[in-house]
């Protein structure tokens, strides 16, 4: 069994960050928008977090999987009653499998105006190389 | 009214070997099912990137109207709030660059506002991609106190 999860990562990485993180998150969260652009040399991730600042994003890459984490840095004051809503206080989570293509040490990420970029640059494995002909 | 997609006839559906041999009367119903959740789910989720409208939260308080709109990415100098008529207009512009490329999205969203709002004492704040309009209500719509003594 446990050779069949070292040949698919995406079927034990669920269930491993659930061991490791109790899965407390995963009840209340909504999956934020993003989008994925790709270069020869990495991947370019732009996530919408609108309402999240620094102090209350989260980012854990581990073997497989590059996990976001954003809880919203507002709260209603209490004395402000919602009259109509669209929008939910739940945190935002988005999970990626990348089944190792991305080098964790390498990632670079900013956040601004609730935008996340971040930067995966992928493992030198899986690069282009040029091959010399003679 | 929704468009449906035309879904192209294959060889399949339309020999009559493959009608007599195994059409049970649910074929076709699984695609159907997926087309109506796909068209359901694209009318409320917009497209990340696509222009157009954004999530807007309005609140109340004593002595205020709030607004809060979700606007990732636009930078301040972007937004555009208006109040004409008991309409609050909010326009939003995001330019966003990918390598040489550079793409402008604009949203815009208008809000009626019921209260009667003191339109010179408005005034919004954007942080965190969140933009806050705040709207003093004018004195004679705030909820007056009346007591009643019983005889």
């Amino acid at each position: 069994m446990s050779f069949l999860k070292s040949l698919i990562p995406s079927t034990n990485s669920e269930t491993s960050l659930c061991e490791k993180q109790g899965c407390t998150e995963s009840a209340s969260t909504v999956r934020p928008r993003y989008e994925l652009d790709e270069t020869p040399e990495a991947w370019a991730l732009t996530v919408f977090l609108p309402g999240v600042d620094k102090a209350g994003l989260e980012m854990t890459i581990d073997d497989g999987q590059l996990r976001i984490v954003g809880r919203r840095a507002w709260k209603n004051p209490g004395s402000w009653t919602a009259l109509y809503r669209e929008t939910s206080d739940a945190a935002f989570e988005l999970a990626i499998d990348h089944d190792k293509a991305v080098d964790a040490e390498k990632v670079h990420a900013e956040l601004a105006d609730g935008v996340l970029r971040a930067s995966l640059p992928k493992v030198a494995a899986i690069q282009p190389r040029k091959i010399a002909v003679n | 009214m929704r468009i449906v997609q035309y879904s192209y006839p294959t060889t399949r559906s339309l020999s009559p070997l493959f009608n007599l041999a195994s059409r049970s009367p649910w074929t076709g119903l699984e695609d159907e099912m997926n087309r109506l959740f796909l068209s359901a789910l694209s009318n409320t989720a917009p497209s990340a990137t696509g222009s157009g409208s954004f999530a807007v939260d309005l609140y109340d308080d004593k002595d205020n109207t709030y607004v809060r709109a979700e606007l990732p990415g636009v930078k301040k100098e972007d937004i555009g709030v208006e109040l004409v008529d008991g309409f609050l207009t909010l326009q939003a512009t995001r330019k966003q660059k990918t390598g040489e490329r550079e793409e402008s999205f604009s949203y815009s969203r208008s809000i009626m506002i019921s209260e009667e709002v003191k339109a010179d004492q408005v005034s919004a704040s954007y942080e965190n991609g969140i933009l806050t309009v705040k709207l003093p209500k004018q004195e004679e719509s705030k909820p007056k106190k009346v007591s009643v003594s019983v005889n």
